[in-house]
């Protein structure tokens, strides 16, 4: 039974890879080396977009280096593709950690022809129909109550999924997070809510969002369990996300789990110059000793299986490889028309829209017949 | 603000000086804050951070955090709060990151702002002010482009202004600050570097309902407001290699708007195209339109003509297509003057 409500978040293993608690027997060196492997993964991925954007084929990217732990955990604690997920727009690596293509997520944030969701949205806002990862807003808060709606739907419709949805600790101000929360509470729906509580929201720090001293305790208030977690563990991620989600499920009712975690980049590449306007550098070193990647390494060498230098060498090669071939071959599929425009804005395209493409055809020529 | 210091020291010689659109809301608000203590400002990242787009820096540092400070990341609190310290007596300024996101703040705005003087017959008032940037052409996709002016002009109770040039900023900033009531003031911000432009040094403000005249023509009115307006100029500028004489008008004010400055210049001309980057469909220019025909039907020789965004969201690739560049407003040009 893992506790709700504890003062301090729930840990497995400390931050010089000691366990505090004993593992559970899942956590073999095998699945260790897997969670390993993909937080490491989208770490090189970050900075891998990082340098498109540099070099201005992109141009907006929001990073989760610091909070692989937290998404990677959440992504394997839930039955991917049964289960529904409404994101927000920092959960590239959750996407990554549930199977969506990499070659999917670099084509949106290329806006290609390749991009499933055909270049309409900024970078980095991709939806993922078989993992039934849903379309990402941009407007912070704005998934709460539509994902207690589908927790609705699968409890109406009966079927045994759940509804993940995620935030940042910002987004825990904002009216439509609590409106779902009450919703979600009120209808005693299977929606399992989950705070990335990276303590920034762009400059406003989680000490002047709130003066609840943590997120999870404001679960009470909706009538559903809120637990506290080391969102830089990833044993404790999944151990507490596994169990809970589960709990919902089983019919209990939705619950909040609050991952403490921390974002060591800056909140996007309109905001590069993060320390200089309102953190300090100390606080991020103190951040950078609590990397989840590196734990979970210190961990695996107490365990006697080490991730020895070449391998990891060999797995950033991969992945920067990876990224660059799925570039390529992104951006050889060219750019959207200016059709893009005018299809997907209703189901059947009304008159005056007809009469405003035929007006751009003139004007541009060209476009799919 | 050691820049704004030493543009001051500059302009003590030259009596103006030029600006960039961002600079001038800077230093509107910091010289209302200067001469009344009643003008606090707060919103999302306005303090440490100065801003998204830093139209706010250094104003927390000069004013302290008690009257320029970050909120919680809520709109409708925003928008809110602002409402209930005007009705109890201060000058609030409300920064909303982008027009976009307004939403979550939508019913403060309509429910509370537009409403309170008319439901309390004047009892209690909300003199504010919400700053929020809008439009597109930034690459921002449809959450970061939005142009939802018309959500509020058809909101009895508001004022809505949006600017195009550093002298507009400033003095339509200080006068709305100045005013009795609710102002929404859209600040175009594809135009907050590019559009650069001399302000005076001394105070003055642009009143708000009065419309500017860009250049004086005779063959057509070119009217608009906010981002377009430049390509507005560079239409003019192209019809003018022509030999056609286009009078370029900048509403500035959408409530009040400036009827009587839009309808002798189309008494003039006979003419008038409407432009507008925001979606066709109960955009603001339709009721431009209704009542140049309303009163000035006779002068009419061709049709009003209108251009503006495509009504569909904004995307996010082909955004360059979605603006009406100046082709597309010389295209309703010439189909206005071969009427
Ligand atoms: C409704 C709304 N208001 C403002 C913004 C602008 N904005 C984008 S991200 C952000 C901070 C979000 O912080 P948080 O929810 O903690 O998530 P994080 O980025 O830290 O992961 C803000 C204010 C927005 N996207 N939506």
């Amino acid at each position: 039974m893992i506790q709700p409500f504890t003062p301090e978040p729930i840990r497995y293993v400390a931050e010089d890879g000691t366990p505090v608690q004993p593992l559970p027997a899942r956590y073999t060196p095998e699945l260790l080396r897997e969670l390993h492997r993909l937080m490491l993964q989208a770490r090189e991925f970050d900075r891998k977009l990082i340098t498109l954007l540099r070099q201005g084929r992109t141009t907006f990217y929001a990073q989760s280096s610091g909070m692989e732990a937290t998404q990677v955990g959440l992504a394997r604690s839930i039955r991917v593709g049964h289960d529904w997920v409404w994101p927000y727009y920092r959960d590239h690596t959750l996407g990554l950690a549930m199977g969506v293509p990499m070659f999917e997520l670099i084509s949106q944030c290329l806006g290609t022809n390749s991009d499933t969701c055909r270049g309409r949205q900024m970078p980095h806002h991709f939806a993922a129909q078989a993992q039934n990862f849903v379309s990402i807003s941009s407007s912070i808060a704005s998934q709460v109550p539509p994902a207690a709606g589908n927790a609705m739907a699968q409890k109406y419709l009966g079927v045994d999924e759940i509804t993940v949805c995620t935030f940042g600790d910002g987004a825990t101000s904002e009216g439509d997070w609590h409106a779902g929360l009450n919703m979600a509470g009120a209808a005693q729906a299977p929606a399992l809510f989950v705070c990335e509580n990276n303590q920034w929201a762009i400059s406003t720090s989680i000490r002047e969002q709130t003066a609840s001293e943590t997120i999870h305790i404001k679960a009470k208030a909706y009538g559903m369990p809120g637990y506290y977690v080391d969102g830089n563990d990833i044993v404790a991620v999944m151990e507490v996300m596994t169990a809970v989600a589960e709990g919902v499920r089983a019919g209990q009712g939705p619950a909040l789990v609050e991952c403490l975690t921390y974002r060591v980049g800056s909140h996007s590449n309109a905001d590069a110059d993060a320390e200089k306007h309102y953190r300090t550098r100390e606080e991020v070193e103190e951040w950078l000793g609590r990397d989840p990647i590196t734990r979970v390494e210190k961990l695996l060498e107490k365990l006697g299986h080490p991730v020895s230098a070449e391998e990891r060498a060999e797995l950033i090669a991969r992945t920067h490889r990876e990224v660059d071939e799925q570039v390529l071959r992104a951006e050889a599929t060219g750019q959207p028309d200016w059709r893009i425009i005018f299809e997907d804005v209703y189901a059947d395209v009304p008159d005056h829209l007809r009469q405003q493409e035929a007006f751009l055809r003139a004007e541009q020529g060209g476009g799919r017949a | 603000m050691t820049a704004t210091q030493d543009r001051q020291e500059k302009s003590a010689v030259s009596g103006k000086r030029t600006i960039n659109l961002i600079q001038a809301v800077t230093e509107a608000i910091a010289e209302e804050m200067e001469r009344d203590s009643r003008v606090v400002l707060f919103g999302e990242d306005v303090g440490a951070r100065g801003g998204v787009f830093m139209a706010t820096a250094g104003l927390q540092e000069r004013f302290g955090k008690q009257r320029v400070f970050d909120t919680p990341l809520s709109e409708a609190s925003i928008v809110g709060a602002a409402v209930g310290m005007a009705v109890r007596g201060l000058r609030p300024i409300a920064e909303i990151q982008f027009a976009d996101y307004m939403g979550p703040g939508f019913d403060q705005i309509i429910s509370q702002a537009a409403k309170i003087r008319y439901r309390s017959a004047g009892q209690f008032t909300a003199p504010m002010v919400i700053r929020t940037p809008s439009g597109g052409g930034v690459k921002g996709g449809h959450h970061h482009s939005q142009s939802p002016e018309s959500y509020y002009t058809h909101t009895p109770g508001l004022k809505v202004v949006m600017p195009s040039t550093p002298y507009d900023a400033k003095g339509l900033l200080k006068a709305a600050l100045r005013g009795e009531d609710p102002v929404i003031y859209f600040e175009p911000k594809r135009l907050y570097r590019a559009a650069k432009g001399e302000v005076p040094d001394h105070d003055y403000v642009v009143k708000l309902g009065e419309a500017a005249v860009r250049r004086e023509g005779t063959d057509l009115s070119l009217i608009g407001y906010g981002g377009v307006m430049p390509d507005l100029e560079k239409a003019a500028d192209a019809l003018g290699a022509e030999g056609v004489s286009v009078e370029v008008i900048d509403l500035r004010s959408l409530v009040p708007w400036d009827r009587d400055r839009v309808l002798s210049s189309v008494q003039k001309t006979g003419r008038a195209v409407l432009v507008s980057e925001a979606p066709r469909i109960s955009n603001f220019m339709g009721e431009v339109a209704y009542v140049i025909q309303e009163q000035a039907f006779d002068f009419l020789t061709a049709p009003v003509g209108q251009v503006a965004g495509f009504d569909t969201p904004y995307p996010y690739v082909q955004d360059k297509v979605y603006l009406p560049g100046p082709n597309r407003i010389v295209a309703a040009c010439v189909q206005a003057l071969n009427y």
